[in-house]
This record gives structure tokens, C-alpha cells and sequence, in this order.
């Protein structure tokens, strides 16, 4: 199997960026940020193109722990009151919700950070910024499934029957494909009954539902579902390992959510958090992070659309703008009851 | 009469440590667990009640989840029981020198990582593994059969993760048994099956009730199995405890379900280890 | 032997057998599966392989986060078990001794996280630890292993002391010996077996907790199951496979060399 993309060209590619060199391991400096990362695609990007930056401009290394933003707000919580047990959050826009909710995260300083300013006013949340934009559709085999899918509606296809997958409510990338069934079935965040209803129609097609959003993508490769929800960059990353998958839009819109970054509340080292924060909001940073095979959707006005995030999510802010989004307050008052509804309706 | 006591003194330092360990880092959290377990809210904002015991038992999804991990631990364990019955008497037949190879042979799961393992699990059951292959090629099957993120998959899987647990107790107490006893059932004219039935398998009873115990505990809370093989549509008690504690942040709710967890698995051991008294004083008493 | 074809002998024995081998080789599949994997030449996890290669071996060299985490696993590992056959053995030498009911209870208590969830110990436990203030550290996680791994070392030395005639020690008590002198020249040798391999279960039963490392491992060190299913998962990352290769061959020598110089079954059963 040829693949595009190796190991040691992506290794080039990001060193090539800044001229950087490898962290210095093993060597406990006095100076070390503990930042959360999503795991997958962005523990990658992270740590190959944001830590070295990071180190380069400030002198610190940092230690960047994949959590689930779920698993960052409950060990936030855990820790409230005493001291942080890490200093960068990076969140979905429910949780990030949730975290400034329950006073888990700081209100961003501006005047720390210089990088802020050039970002879209959209993106400058007042408890941190937006590093990129996450959207969704649907990712299939082109091996097994010959007609591309243009909709949801297709996953309902007969021929599909027990090749689908989906991901539970623990990943945002679950909850927003629920909303989304559901914003096309006439419901609102305040009512989801239309949604479960045309989820258990849904039934016969799912060969499985991962419990979180990583498994998802193991089961592409090992070829256990053909077609599904997925993730636009973690699409675009599987394929350019050489995994046989192709990611589409729905024609319904593209739902997409904000990703961001917060120093939290009783941050250890707050100074070189900014530091870190501002390092991702950096021009030089989201272009890299902006290549193939990451395909990160920069939020800096400095740094134009291209390559596949121009070609297949927005070749101009304004596109990004006629994305579909949720409101994630009410998402956050209704998920309990819907992840146990959700529990139920697709029990074997 | 002093010496005895200063002896019985200091014997009981010696188990100080580790009762201090324990009461500190394995009663305490329990009990708070329990504490917790009675908070009115999710915020935990003071009001005592049993809400959450109330949400659990009101809602009938909850108690069936309870009612199919226990199940799912019966029907691991007796599968356990039944293939590895076999293998710990065939250790009792066979050369030291295969005894060693066996013996290496059945704890080799328990020390490979549990995730590496289940990982080759998922190889093995896919809808295009080892199994399925085979399943079609011999055409036993049309269709490649769901055994990932089926309950038999998890079954299965569990069995073989815990089947050391069931055959190292067996394992002990099969050569502890006099085999005088079988040849003279055999002499007496009883044939091989009716000889295992009345003789071998009463007398091994301890061993099955061991091994059932530490196989029952340990397929009901095997979070890692159940979650990857079963995936999300097969909910289990310790996948819900991980995901009102992590998911939702719902602590009150998840003390309440571990503690009915704990109390159901707790019940069982009594249980089971209550049948294995009333059995050893029939045999014995 | 027998002076007619003994059929029902027969059919018992091959259905026995039967069974025993369909067992061992499900005992056995996942292994070796995990080795086939292990050598691939592809990109990306797949079963089968199309090719082998040693490249993913070779990879592990330079994967320095998969290093860290191996090398926080074995830190934990080695600080419980040190600390379990400390608290386990001195608390076995009590226990067995005992006829008091309350020494039962004590044995049970002690051994009770191997029946109770982990999964639910792990979550009381962060609890507390956040209740009085500690940030989740090495230390923290440690405790919670010591907590889970105790009864393995409790059990095997229990079970050696139980073999051990204890009019041994009275013969060397009363011979004048001190009761340290005893337990180091009489006791320990011919427990030490006992406790040798309930110290390696411990060992191994640290080195692959996730239920109660995924509540207390702090945000700066990840250990190496959860690092493991991490990398599996999320980024397919086939370094995992020869990480697996390395421990399973690791743990086969070391099981050899317990075997050899412990006697390490005869305690497992």
C-alpha cells in the first residue's frame, strides 16, 4: 500500500517550521507547563508544532497530557480549591461552558497576550480563545461504500444495514450529530424526542457505538463499520496514514463547534500558561498546523485559508459563519437525561 | 502468663501497618463513598437524602444493567468452569514436565497487559478477524457474525482474561485428592463419568467455590473488557460509575451506584461462600 | 489393563481432553496475535499482516513519551511492591498465628479489594485524595496500587507460612534466638519463596492497572496501560504493538527466571 505521507516527512515538515530543535529530555527544567491536549490529532499536533514553538519563546518546556475535556473538568473539579493539577484546559464549547459555570477556569487577559488581538473578533472568547474550528460529517470506506453519501439520510440506507457507526454522548462528536438529527427533525435543545425517535430507526444500520471518540476511529481501520459520523480532521489524518477513508459535508450544513484553549483557576505557572495559550494563537503556528495531515482550521486573521481546510471546510471566515451550531448552554442542562435516554434507546 | 501477653501484643503490632494503611486509603474513601452517596444533589451543596438511591431504583434501565452485569458474570464463570475444569484435571494426568509448561501456559493472560490483550481481541472477533474468516470460509455462515460489541463477545472475552483465576484453585485442589478414591470407585465397577460425578467433581467442590468467587468478582467489574468489547450499546455497572463520575460529573449518583454495586457483589460472595460451608460440613461434618 | 474396550472411559477422557485443548488455545490466540502484529511492516495496525519487518522495534528507540510512561510504570510498580510485602508480609506473620475471630476479619478486610470494584475504589480514593488536598501525584497513584496489590502478596505468604512447621520456630525461640534472628535465618528463607512470587503477581498487577490509575494518575505522568490504549486507539500507532512485544517477551523471561528461582507456580495455584 503506497503511503502519501510518512512519518519522517511530517517530522521535516514540522521541524522545517520554525527551524526548532527536539525538546531536551530527561532534564527536569525548573520552568515546566503542565497543558491538557485532546488525545488523537491533536496530542500529534500539539506536540509536534505548538510544544517546541513554546520552548523556543519561552524557555520552559511543557508536558502535554491527552485528556477527554470530560476527564479535564472532572479532575479540575476534584482539585478546586487546592492546587491545579494542570495549567492549559483545552475544551469543546459545552464543556468550556461547564468549567467557566463552575468557576474552574480564569478570565483571559488580553494584554498577555499579544496574538489575541489578531484573531477574528468571533473567535476572542472573553474566558479564552478559539483555536480552531471542529466540524463533522460523514467519513466512509471508498473500498466497500462506491456511492458517495451526500446526507445523514444516507446512513438510514438500507444497504448499510449493520455497517454504521456512531460515538456515544461522551464525545462532542456524538452530541452533535444527535443535535444535528434533531435540528433536521423539527426538535429544538429543549426537546430531543424527535431525535430518538429517528435514532431508533437508526438501529438495524449500527454495527457499533464506541464508547468514546478514539475507538471510533480504530474501527475504520479495522474495517468494522464503512460508513459514519466522523470528525473532519481526524478524517483527513487516518487517510493520510493510508487508512481508506474519505470525509464528506452533509448538504444539511456542517455542524461545527468552537475548540478552545483557558488558562485555569489556580494555575501553577499562569505567566507561561499565557505564554503556551498565545504560542497556539501564533500566525507561524496555526499556518503549520494548517498543512496536511492536520488540516487545523486557523482562527488568526492572519492566516489564510488553504489546502484540503480551504478546499472541503471554508475558503473564507464568512464561510465558517454558515456553519450550524448549538446551544451549548441548554446542550449542557439537557445531557444528563440525554445520555441515559441515549443509554436506553440503543441498548441490544 | 506476662510473657504470653507482651507476645500477643506484639503480634498485633506487626498487622498495625497495614490495618492503618487500610483503615486510612481503602475504609476511608469507602465510607466517604458511602458519605457521598447520600448528597440530595448534584452539586452537593449540603441537603441529606436518598435521592440517589431513588433515582437509581426508580429508573428500570439502572436495574436492568445491574441484573445483566450480574448475569454477565454468571455466564463468564460458567464458562470458565466448564473449560477449565478439564484443563486443571488434565494437569493432575500429565508429566511435571508439562505441568510446568501448562501451569506457564495459564497465567500467561494474567500477566500481559489487559489492554494489549484486548486489543487482539478485537483483531480476533472483527467482523473481518480470525474467527469470522474461518466462520465463513467453512460456510457456516453467509454473513460474517456479530461477536464484537455482542454480549457473547464480551462473554468470551472474559472468560479467557479470567480463566486463571477459576483453574489455579481447581488446580489445588484436584492434587490434593486421594486418587486411591477414584481407582476404587472404578474397581467397584463404576465407569469413568459416574466416578467423576460422584467422587472427583463433590470433592473439588472447595476449589470450584474459590475459583467461582475470584472469577465472578473479577468479570463484573472488568471495566476495560466490557467497555471496548461490548462497546456502548452493552451497559454494564462499572462503565455507568465512569460515566456519571467522569462524563457527567455527577458524584452523588455515582457513590450511589457504586455502593449498590458493591453491596450486590458483596451479597454474592456471602453467598457463595455460605453454599461452600454447608457443603464442606455435609462432606466432612 | 481392562479386559473389554472401556468406552465409557474412553469418551470422558476425549472429552476432557477436547475441552483442555480448546482452552489453552484460547488462552494462548491473543498472544500470539499480539507478537504477529508486533513484527508488521505496514503503516498502521492490521491483522494480518501483509509483510514483517522489525521496523516498530527499532521505532521504539526514540519514542521517548512511550519510554516515560514505561519507565513511571515500573517506578509505581516497584515502590507498591516494595511497600505491599512490607504491610503484607508482617501482617501475614500476625494473621497466621491468629485464631482470634477478629484476625479473620482483618484477613478478610485485607483481602476484600480483590472481590470490591476497582473501578469504584479508584473513584473513592480520588475523592479523598481531593477532599484533603493532594494533587494527584506518583504518590498518590502508589497508594492506590499498594491498596489493590496487598492481598496478592497476603495470600501467597500466607500460604507459604501455612506450610511452614511452627514447631521450627518455637525449637529456635526456645533455643534462645531472638525473634528477629528467627525470622531472618528460619522464617524468611523458607517463606521467601511464597513471598517472592505474590511480590511479582504484585508487580504485574500494578504494571497493568487501568481502573484505579485512570482516577489518580496526575495530569504530568501517564503510565503505561493507559499510555498503551491511548496510542491504539487514538492515533493507530503501531509502536504499541512492539511495546506490547517487548513486555510480553519481558514477562515470559521473568516468569522463567521466578519459576526457576522461586518455585513461582507452585504459589499460583
Amino acid at each position: 500500500m503506497p503511503f502519501p505521507i510518512s512519518r519522517r516527512h511530517l517530522l521535516a515538515g514540522s521541524a522545517a517550521l520554525a527551524g526548532m530543535s527536539a525538546l531536551p529530555r530527561g532534564v527536569f527544567a525548573a520552568d515546566e507547563l503542565v497543558a491538557a491536549t485532546f488525545g488523537g490529532t491533536w496530542a500529534n499536533v500539539q506536540k509536534e508544532i505548538l510544544a517546541p514553538y513554546f520552548s523556543k519563546k519561552s524557555g520552559a518546556t511543557v508536558v502535554q497530557s491527552p485528556m477527554l475535556a470530560t476527564a479535564q473538568i472532572a479532575k479540575l473539579t476534584a482539585a478546586k480549591g487546592g492546587p491545579a493539577p494542570f495549567d492549559v484546559a483545552m475544551l469543546d464549547e459545552g464543556p468550556a461552558l461547564e468549567a467557566i459555570d463552575a468557576g474552574l477556569i480564569a478570565k483571559y487577559d488580553a494584554a498577555k497576550s499579544p496574538n489575541f488581538a489578531g484573531l477574528y473578533p468571533q473567535f476572542q472568547g472573553e474566558y479564552g480563545p478559539a483555536i480552531t474550528m471542529q466540524a463533522i460529517g460523514i467519513a466512509y470506506n471508498p473500498k466497500t461504500v462506491k456511492t458517495p453519501p451526500t446526507s445523514w439520510a444516507d446512513l438510514w440506507k438500507p444497504e448499510y444495514k449493520g455497517r454504521v457507526g456512531i460515538t456515544s454522548l461522551a464525545s462532542t462528536l456524538g452530541l452533535a450529530f444527535l443535535l444535528d438529527i434533531n435540528r433536521l427533525e423539527g426538535g429544538t435543545e429543549a426537546d430531543m424526542t424527535p431525535a430518538f425517535k429517528k435514532l431508533k430507526t437508526l438501529l438495524p444500520n449500527l454495527a457499533a457505538v464506541s464508547a468514546n471518540f478514539g475507538a471510533h476511529g480504530a474501527l475504520f481501520r479495522q474495517n468494522e463499520i464503512d460508513i459514519g459520523v466522523q470528525n473532519f480532521n481526524f478524517a483527513e489524518e487516518l487517510k493520510a496514514k493510508g487508512v481508506p477513508i474519505e470525509f464528506v459535508r452533509v448538504s444539511t450544513g456542517t455542524p461545527a463547534w468552537k475548540t478552545t484553549m483557558h488558562v485555569v483557576k489556580g494555575a501553577l505557572k499562569p505567566d507561561l500558561a499565557y505564554a503556551y495559550v498565545d504560542s497556539q494563537l501564533a500566525p507561524d503556528v496555526q499556518a503549520a498546523m494548517q498543512k496536511t495531515p492536520w488540516n487545523v482550521v486557523p482562527t488568526s486573521t492572519k492566516v489564510p485559508y488553504e489546502g484540503i481546510v480551504a478546499s472541503k471546510i471554508a475558503k473564507t471566515p464568512d464561510d465558517l459563519k454558515k456553519m450550524v451550531f448549538f446551544d451549548w448552554k441548554k446542550v449542557n442542562q439537557g445531557r444528563a437525561a440525554w445520555t441515559q435516554q441515549f443509554n436506553r434507546e440503543i441498548r441490544v | 502468663m506476662a510473657a504470653a501477653a507482651t507476645e500477643k501484643s506484639r503480634e498485633w503490632q506487626l498487622a498495625l501497618p497495614l490495618t492503618a494503611f487500610f483503615a486510612l486509603f481503602f475504609v476511608a474513601p469507602l465510607l466517604l463513598v458511602i458519605g457521598i452517596s447520600f448528597q440530595a444533589t448534584r452539586r452537593m451543596t449540603g441537603g441529606l437524602g436518598l435521592n440517589q438511591y431513588a433515582a437509581f431504583l426508580g429508573d428500570s434501565l439502572n436495574v436492568e444493567v445491574l441484573t445483566d452485569t450480574l448475569l454477565l458474570g454468571v455466564k463468564a464463570t460458567l464458562l470458565c468452569l466448564i473449560f477449565g475444569y478439564p484443563l486443571a484435571w488434565l494437569f493432575t494426568r500429565v508429566s511435571a514436565k508439562l505441568q510446568s509448561l501448562l501451569i506457564f501456559l495459564v497465567i500467561l493472560p494474567i500477566v500481559t497487559s489487559v489492554v494489549v490483550r484486548t486489543f487482539a481481541w478485537i483483531v480476533i472477533l472483527g467482523r473481518h478477524g480470525m474467527v469470522n474468516d474461518t466462520i465463513v470460509a467453512l460456510g457456516l455462515s453467509a454473513q460474517p457474525l456479530h461477536l464484537l460489541f455482542s454480549e457473547a463477545g464480551v462473554v468470551i472475552v472474559l472468560t479467557q482474561v479470567q480463566m486463571p483465576l477459576m483453574v489455579l484453585p481447581l488446580i489445588t485442589v484436584l492434587q490434593r485428592i486421594d486418587p486411591n478414591l477414584a481407582s476404587a470407585s472404578s474397581a467397584l465397577g463404576a465407569g469413568a463419568w459416574r466416578t467423576f460425578f460422584k467422587i472427583t467433581l463433590p470433592l473439588s467442590m472447595p476449589g470450584i467455590i474459590a475459583g467461582t468467587i475470584l472469577t465472578y468478582t473479577a468479570c463484573v467489574t472488568a471495566f476495560v473488557t466490557q467497555s471496548l468489547i461490548g462497546g456502548s450499546r452493552l451497559l454494564y455497572m462499572p462503565m455507568m460509575i465512569f460515566q456519571q463520575a467522569m462524563d457527567l460529573q455527577n458524584w452523588p449518583f455515582a457513590a450511589a451506584v457504586s455502593v449498590i454495586f458493591m453491596i450486590s457483589v458483596l451479597l454474592i460472595v456471602a453467598l457463595l461462600v455460605a453454599l461452600s460451608r454447608g457443603r464442606a460440613a455435609r462432606l466432612y461434618g | 489393563m481392562r479386559r473389554y474396550f472401556d468406552w465409557e472411559g474412553w469418551s470422558f477422557t476425549a472429552v476432557f481432553a477436547l475441552l483442555s485443548l480448546i482452552t489453552i488455545l484460547v488462552l494462548i490466540g491473543p498472544t500470539i496475535v499480539i507478537m504477529m502484529l508486533s513484527f508488521t511492516g505496514e503503516e498502521t495496525l492490521h491483522f494480518p499482516p501483509t509483510h514483517y519487518s522489525l521496523r516498530w522495534y527499532r521505532a521504539l528507540l526514540d519514542a521517548n513519551e512511550l519510554q516515560d510512561a514505561f519507565i513511571i510504570s515500573i517506578k509505581v510498580a516497584a515502590i507498591t511492591v516494595v511497600a505491599s510485602v512490607v504491610l503484607g508480609v508482617s501482617a501475614a506473620m500476625t494473621i497466621a498465628r491468629s485464631k482470634s475471630p477478629w484476625m479473620r476479619g482483618l484477613e478478610t478486610l485485607f483481602m476484600s479489594p480483590l472481590i470490591l470494584p476497582a473501578l469504584a475504589f479508584g473513584f473513592a480514593a480520588l475523592m479523598m485524595f481531593s477532599l484533603l488536598g493532594f494533587r494527584p501525584s506518583t504518590f498518590t497513584l502508589s497508594i492506590g496500587h499498594i491498596v489493590v496489590c496487598v492481598p496478592f502478596v497476603l495470600r501467597t505468604t500466607l500460604a507459604s507460612l501455612a506450610q511452614l512447621d511452627p514447631a521450627l520456630l518455637d525449637c529456635s525461640v526456645s533455643l534462645g534466638a531472638s525473634d528477629l534472628y528467627t525470622f531472618r535465618r528460619i522464617t524468611l528463607p523458607l517463606i521467601g519463596r511464597g513471598v517472592a512470587s505474590g511480590g511479582f503477581i504484585a508487580f504485574m498487577s500494578s504494571f497493568d492497572n487501568v481502573p484505579v490509575s485512570l482516577f489518580l494518575q496526575d495530569a504530568r505522568t501517564q503510565v503505561l496501560p493507559i499510555y498503551l490504549w491511548d496510542i491504539i486507539q487514538n492515533q493507530l500507532d503501531s509502536r504499541a504493538a512492539s511495546a506490547c512485544g517487548v513486555i510480553i517477551i519481558a514477562t515470559i523471561v521473568l516468569m522463567v527466571l521466578m519459576e526457576r528461582f522461586a518455585g513461582f507456580s507452585r504459589f499460583m495455584k
